[in-house]
């Protein structure tokens, strides 16, 4: 505010025009370079999404041949393989985002020590999410498998049984939130820790002086501080895992059954594997609105946090 | 479907009566060699490109081959992307046996038996020396698009040594079905004493994926049942259907923990650990399977390879073949086709089948004795294979659409197999999702 | 500070501890198929599947030796980095001034089209890549590196000015108001003041930012055939072998091939990590 209100005052000082539009300038080159690429990149591509989900494709060229209205929103409206993916996308989002916040804020946390292995510890702790999505499921899928896994013989040993990880659907589905926070925890931990490190110091040290014990400190200072960082890396996070489907798709393929056929999952066997790219456009429509619609919920309750804090 | 026909008949007419420079590369000539572009399928290129063509190249020296390997489940998406663009990279798309007529569809793919390609054939070529079935999977609407390169049917593997130590005697291609189940609760079995089970009777396809419904349809089709009706619309949700369907399942109960989630890769896993006595499986594993001691537990005098078992029509084999097509716009057109035919000329098929351990499409090169003694089985499981599937159409459904009908089944057949519906439910939702699609 | 009692002390050295050695069993625990994968790529194939699962055996170098010796490994090693550090580069520049421009540039409008971008997240990238492919053929942009570098930069920019825009806004204002005060001029501001002094917040999510390229597969697939084909697309044409079945043995030494640089570059950038919070504090 302080910036804003002394430059204000100071154009109102100065004459107006020839400055006013230098600094108009200056002010949107920072937001230009991102805004230009983007648009350029993805203005025909969302463009031809909407456009050939309003009508039928021909593959012999891949453009819109003709016009069919809300028929193929229609067809997948009906289609009870695209709500039940919409419910499994639901149910993995409602695990897997809450798990890998707290997780990787609290693993941030944690390991906020000053000693000789903190950067080693920290740089480790990135790689799983390094690993192509394609190994990590497999060597998930073989440390699980009820056969030759090593985690099944080791519960054996512990005499608890062996469970079927990935052939079970409820079971599926956790052990896809498992793999999922496994890759993604790291994430959270990398941008948590960034954040911790740029907390001020006095503040705690006058904390400290005060005899704040660390609960305190940890209430009414760190989370607060913290608060902006919280939600945008939740944000970034829910983006990402809404379109998750790299996991699935080499642990369980979307089964047992259809247990843990997520939305993007889906959208992608329906244009890749069964060249219906008009129908998977449409539900790229349909995902593309909710996602926004939440996203906006989620814009507005960071606002509102941000506000009271 | 008339009208694409004649598009690309037009095509091909327009590219005959092109300026003559277009052809004037023709097979390449000392200093001014042709370059070939192929995309195939990643588990196969690097084979290609290091193997087969420095040999391709004894015969023609003046034809570069520039071969790009893209992973099996978008090599059709890509290649269709690039065969309707204007001007195509690719002179050689190598498709899997149901894409042929999603590609034709297209009418981008140049008619290996019309008038052009037919000057360019050696007279020795013998169409007629191919197995039916397998040159069957690159025709489409009474035009021959593509030459069988890698053929493959669905095969029953058997752990002779498993067999021998449940006091069974080794199946034999005349096992039925019935006969299976028989034996398959003293195929469960403890093979070193400590008390507990370490060998199962089976393990294939169980999970969702779109081969898993290739086993229940060959299972249907040896029982006489069919996929499509003669009407193009769906025929497999009865008895015949659900009853294979219901075999299928039938099978987890014989298989190892966790077989549900199992497909090709762990169900290969299992069988080359000796932990399972039969595996349905596509045949060009074998080597992996039985020779090879760096992947595999096994020897070839453990491992049976034969037909699957016997349903009321027939046995059993499920048609897999990669077949070679040339795309219409291509400007080397010549050279294409001569590396192609080369490929899957009597020479080239057995050059390919010896030293690659490729399995043929033609009779001259199944009735002649493999280089490799592990090939002979092989070869006689291969030759009755191409009989029955022929004879049963064990194939994936022949339409523009195949990869969406698959897709579907992939999905109902998966949800029967895992038991959230009955047999006759998944198979009524699939049916009435295929009927909408082919509409 | 200065008066504590030595109880207080030792509660806080036995804390520390307990923390440490928590925080090291931690990434053990994540670290633990990582282990499981190495461990795999020394294995001869036949020897990854055995039941019980084997911890000691004969290690072997065959995997890396036949896969290393193949051209296309290394070429596509080499655009995997071209391409992940190039957007990563071209992204944080964009994303991190976008998100100064969000967080601290009063800007009639910004923070509509700054919610537009972060929204165009949203869409399926499945649904983008088919029709990026039609743009870039017409463009005869197929199979380069730049293409892919841009195709990336549409998910990494939404990602770093969102990032960046809440480390700027956890930043006390009166650093500017000094820096413009003396007369730096909002580009000053930025750069001498403002960049410095968000180092660990730049870098962590140039860490993410080139991660996630790192491991991008399906425009890669779509978008490349030979000369600008990455890693993933090696990685999931081995898993996806239909012919002798995945090769588990090639598949873990060549995941493991992939972690090290990665790995390698974010221990260097550990570094820079704390030089450069030392630096804008003492600034501060």
């Amino acid at each position: 505010m302080a910036v804003t209100d002394h430059s204000e005052g100071a154009r109102q000082a100065r004459t107006r025009s020839g400055r006013d539009w230098s600094d108009l300038v200056s002010r949107w080159s920072f937001m230009l370079p991102a805004a230009i690429i983007l648009a350029a990149v993805l203005a025909y591509p969302i463009l031809y999404t909407f456009q050939i989900s309003f009508a039928s494709l021909d593959l012999a060229t891949f453009t819109a041949t003709e016009w069919v209205g809300f028929e193929n929103y229609r067809e997948i409206l009906g289609d009870r393989g695209f709500w039940n993916s919409m419910k499994v996308t639901g149910i993995y989002l409602a695990w897997a985002l809450p798990i890998q916040m707290i997780l990787g804020f609290g693993i941030a946390y944690l390991i906020n020590v000053e000693w000789k292995g903190r950067s080693a510890v920290r740089a480790l702790f990135l790689i799983p999410m390094v690993v192509a999505p394609v190994v990590a499921g497999g060597i998930w899928r073989m440390m699980l498998d009820p056969l030759w896994g090593m985690v099944n013989w080791f519960l054996g040993l512990l005499g608890l049984g062996n469970p079927d990880w990935l052939g079970d659907p409820n079971l599926a589905m956790a052990t896809i939130v498992i793999i999922d926070t496994w890759r993604w925890t790291p994430f959270v931990i990398l941008i948590a820790t960034a954040a911790l490190m740029a907390l001020p110091k006095d503040v705690f040290e006058a904390a400290d002086i005060d005899g704040a014990n660390w609960w305190t400190k940890l209430w009414s200072i760190t989370i607060p501080l913290l608060v902006p960082i919280i939600a945008a890396t939740f944000v970034v996070r829910w983006l990402g895992a809404v379109k998750m489907f790299d996991i699935v798709l080499a642990s369980t393929r979307g089964g047992p059954g259809d247990a843990t056929n997520v939305v993007n999952l889906y959208i992608y066997e329906q244009a890749f594997r069964s060249l219906r790219f008009a129908e998977s456009a449409a539900m790229a429509v349909v995902v593309l609105v909710l996602t926004m619609i939440l996203t906006g919920l989620f814009l507005i309750g960071t606002r509102r946090l941000e506000r009271s804090y | 479907m008339k009208i694409t026909l004649q598009v690309s008949g037009i095509a091909i007419a327009a590219v005959m009566a092109g300026p003559a420079a277009v052809w004037a590369q023709g097979l390449g000539a000392e200093g001014s060699p042709v370059e070939i572009t192929m995309i195939a399928n990643e588990a196969f290129a690097n084979q290609w490109q290091e193997q087969m063509v420095p040999e391709f190249q004894k015969v023609y020296p003046h034809i570069n081959v520039v071969i790009d390997g893209v992973p099996y489940t978008e090599l059709l998406a890509k290649s269709m992307l690039d065969a309707t663009g204007p001007d195509p990279v690719y002179d050689i798309i190598i498709a899997d046996d149901p894409w042929t007529p999603q590609l034709a569809q297209t009418g981008v793919l140049l008619d290996l038996k019309g008038e052009q390609v037919a000057g360019w054939t050696a007279p020795e070529f013998e169409w007629d020396d191919f197995y039916a079935a397998p040159l069957a999977a690159s025709e489409w609407q009474g035009v021959q698009y593509g030459v069988p390169l890698r053929s493959n049917l669905l095969l029953m593997f058997v752990n002779k040594s498993l067999y021998e130590k449940a006091g069974l005697p080794a199946p034999t291609p005349e096992l039925t079905w019935e006969q299976f189940f028989e034996q398959a609760p003293q195929l469960v079995q403890d093979t070193n004493g400590d008390g507990k089970v370490d060998a199962w009777a089976v393990d294939t396809y169980f999970l969702r994926d779109p081969l898993t419904p290739t086993i229940w349809q060959t299972i249907m089709n040896s029982n006489g049942g069919a996929l499509l009706g003669e009407d193009g619309k769906a025929a497999f949700n009865n008895e015949t259907g659900v009853a294979a369907l219901e075999t299928h399942k039938r099978l987890l109960e014989f298989a190892p923990p966790g077989a549900v989630s199992h497909g090709f890769n762990e169900s290969l896993q299992a069988f080359r650990q000796g932990q399972v006595a039969t595996m349905f499986t596509w045949g060009s594993v074998f080597k992996g399977t039985a020779v090879d001691p760096a992947t595999t537990t096994l020897t070839p005098e453990q491992v049976g390879i034969q037909v699957m078992p016997v349903g009321s029509a027939s046995a059993g084999a499920h048609r897999g073949i990669w077949s070679g097509v040339i795309n219409n716009k291509s400007e080397n057109a010549e050279a294409a086709w001569a590396l192609l035919q080369w490929l899957s000329s009597k020479e080239g098929e057995a050059w390919q089948s010896n030293t690659l351990g490729v399995f043929p499409a033609r009779r001259s090169t199944l009735d002649s004795t493999p280089e490799s003694e592990w090939m002979a089985p092989v070869f006689e499981a291969l030759k009755q294979g191409y009989e029955v599937a022929e004879q049963g159409q064990m194939w994936r459904p022949r339409t523009p659409k195949s990869d969406a009908v698959q897709q579907v089944l992939a999905d109902e057949v998966s949800r029967a197999l895992s038991g959230q519906i009955a047999a006759q439910e998944a198979l009524d939702t699939a049916a009435s999702r295929i009927d909408r699609l082919l509409d | 500070m200065a008066v504590v009692d030595t109880g207080y002390t030792s509660r806080r050295h036995l804390w520390r501890r307990v923390r440490i050695v928590a925080g090291v069993v931690l990434c053990a625990l994540f670290l633990f198929p990582v282990f499981w994968m190495v461990l795999s790529s020394f294995k001869m194939p036949k020897d990854i599947f055995t039941t019980p699962p084997v911890l000691f055996f004969e290690p072997t170098l065959e995997t890396y030796r036949s896969y290393m010796s193949r051209a296309d490994i290394t070429r596509r090693m080499l655009n995997t980095v071209i391409v992940a550090f190039g957007s990563g580069a071209l992204s944080i520049v964009a994303g991190t001034m976008a998100g100064y421009a969000l967080a601290r540039v009063r800007l009639r409008g910004a923070g509509t089209i700054g919610v537009l971008i972060l929204m165009s997240r949203g869409v399926p990238p499945i649904a983008l890549a088919v029709p990026m492919f039609l743009v870039a053929r017409k463009l005869g942009l197929t199979d380069k590196h730049i293409t892919l570098i841009l195709a990336y930069c549409t998910f990494l920019i939404p990602y770093v000015m969102w990032l960046m825009r809440a480390f700027f806004q956890s930043l006390p204002r009166e650093l500017e108001e000094a820096a413009m005060l003396d007369g730096c001029g909002r580009f000053g501001a930025f750069f001498k003041i403002i960049v410095p002094i968000s180092i660990p917040g730049i870098l962590s999510t140039l860490i993410f930012s080139v991660i996630l390229a790192w491991e991008e597969l399906l425009f890669a697939l779509v978008l490349t055939n030979r000369n600008a084909s990455t890693i993933p697309v090696a990685i999931a044409g081995i898993a996806g072998d239909t012919v002798n079945g995945a090769n588990w043995g090639a598949l873990t030494a060549v995941g493991t091939l992939t972690v090290v640089p990665v790995v390698i570059f974010a221990l260097a950038v550990q570094k820079w990590l704390i030089t450069g919070l030392s630096e804008g504090a003492t600034k501060g």
